[in-house]
């Protein structure tokens, strides 16, 4: 008598098996045993203890990201502050109407970009600021993650409505990320907050 | 093994800003899913910490890409699932060996021992390409189709592996269960 093999096993347990594997599932106590015991495999897999690792790896994972931040800081040793300035004065242009279409979104998009690559490459590390500024700092900074997670849940919506709000977001991130970028380059201690 | 990690947005957002406080948070959080993925799918706790670190080094060099679409551990997972694969061919290329599941007795085959203590050994046994499958397939679950992708392999080479491994668990449980 013919048996089903381990994919036609497999197969019935993703609910794509032959017609002649459930068939025969039917009349045959040994396959059928056989699947329970698939099923009990990968139950068990399932159920391994977890494991740990016996060393801690993190202090040659931050050294290895200190050596990061500080050849990209030396990158910006290079910089102006003049430069920068420039670019804080990056002017944002809001829409003039109620229309949003997909390009406004992608122009909004692009600027916030813009301005993220900006700021990560004026690294804030390797400046003295005052506390004021580094507490003003992080407020902006928070507020732009608030905004990262609002923008998480909206996803990409394809409804005019929807992207009305998603362009109202990306521009309320644009603002707060020229803000911060003033507090770093000009150290400002108040920013209208 | 379950994992609900869930990461504050404004953690995500001080490590994007390159915060090593919030990063060390971040490693802390995912380094034991991460190893324990890593070294189910390898065979040494060496080379799963390699992929440890190789995996939390990509996360922080690529966070900024990172939106939060989808699930953070989902997004970390995968590119610990990826670095885990790219250590397999690397160690292909050293040992050409296919690695004889069956052969190798391993120490102390005491009668008795509970199933999993069993399948764990056996499952240890196989490949390191048929552990992956099996572990990414069956715990993790990907689809074949997803794993197809990572492995630059077919679907069909996927689940031809996953049966092949299966057939091997099976009968090395009931050579463990017969002696
Ligand atoms: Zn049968």
């Amino acid at each position: 008598m013919m048996h089903c093999t381990m994919d036609d096993l497999l197969a019935l347990k993703e609910n794509e098996a032959s017609a002649w594997a459930k068939q025969h599932l039917e009349t045959c106590p040994a396959c059928r045993a056989e699947l329970d015991a698939l099923y009990q495999r990968i139950a068990a897999l399932k159920a391994l203890p977890v494991r740990r690792p016996a060393r801690d790896r993190w202090p040659a994972v931050r050294d290895a990201i200190r050596a990061d931040q500080r050849r990209r800081r030396r990158r910006w040793g290079a910089w102006s502050l003049a430069a920068a300035a420039g670019i804080a004065l990056l002017l944002l242009v809001r829409p003039s109407g109620g229309r949003v279409d997909a390009a406004e979104l992608q122009r909004v998009k692009q600027q916030s970009a813009t301005l993220e690559a900006e700021l990560d490459r004026y690294d804030p590390d390797g400046r003295v600021t005052s506390g004021r500024t580094a507490a003003l700092a992080a407020v902006l900074e928070d507020r732009i993650a608030v905004i990262d997670g609002e923008l998480a849940q909206l996803g990409t919506p394809q409804a005019p409505v929807r992207r009305a709000e998603l362009v109202k977001l990306w521009q309320e991130r644009v603002d707060a990320m020229q803000q911060l970028m003033s507090v770093r380059v000009t150290r400002v201690a108040y920013v209208g907050l | 093994m379950t994992i609900s990690l869930a990461v504050p947005d404004i953690l995500v957002a001080r490590a994007r800003a390159g915060d090593l406080e919030a990063l060390e948070a971040l490693y802390r959080a995912f380094e034991t899913p991460v190893y324990n993925l890593a070294l189910r799918i390898l065979r040494t706790p060496e080379d799963a910490e390699d992929v440890l670190q190789e995996t939390f080094l990509e996360v922080v060099r690529s966070i900024k890409q990172y939106r939060g679409e989808g699930h953070l551990w989902g997004w970390i997972k995968r590119i610990a699932a990826s670095k885990a694969l790219m250590r397999i061919r690397r160690n292909q290329v050293r040992a050409t060996e296919e690695l004889d599941e069956e052969s190798t007795g391993g120490p102390g085959s005491t009668g008795g021992v509970p199933m999993q203590i069993d399948l764990e050994r056996a499952f240890e046994r196989l490949s390191e390409t048929s552990r992956s499958v099996v572990w990414m397939h069956d715990v993790e679950g990907y689809t074949h189709e997803e794993i197809a992708e990572q492995m630059g392999k077919t679907v069909s080479f996927s689940k031809s592996q996953l049966a092949r491994a299966h057939a091997r668990l099976r009968r090395m449980l009931d050579a463990e269960g017969a002696a």
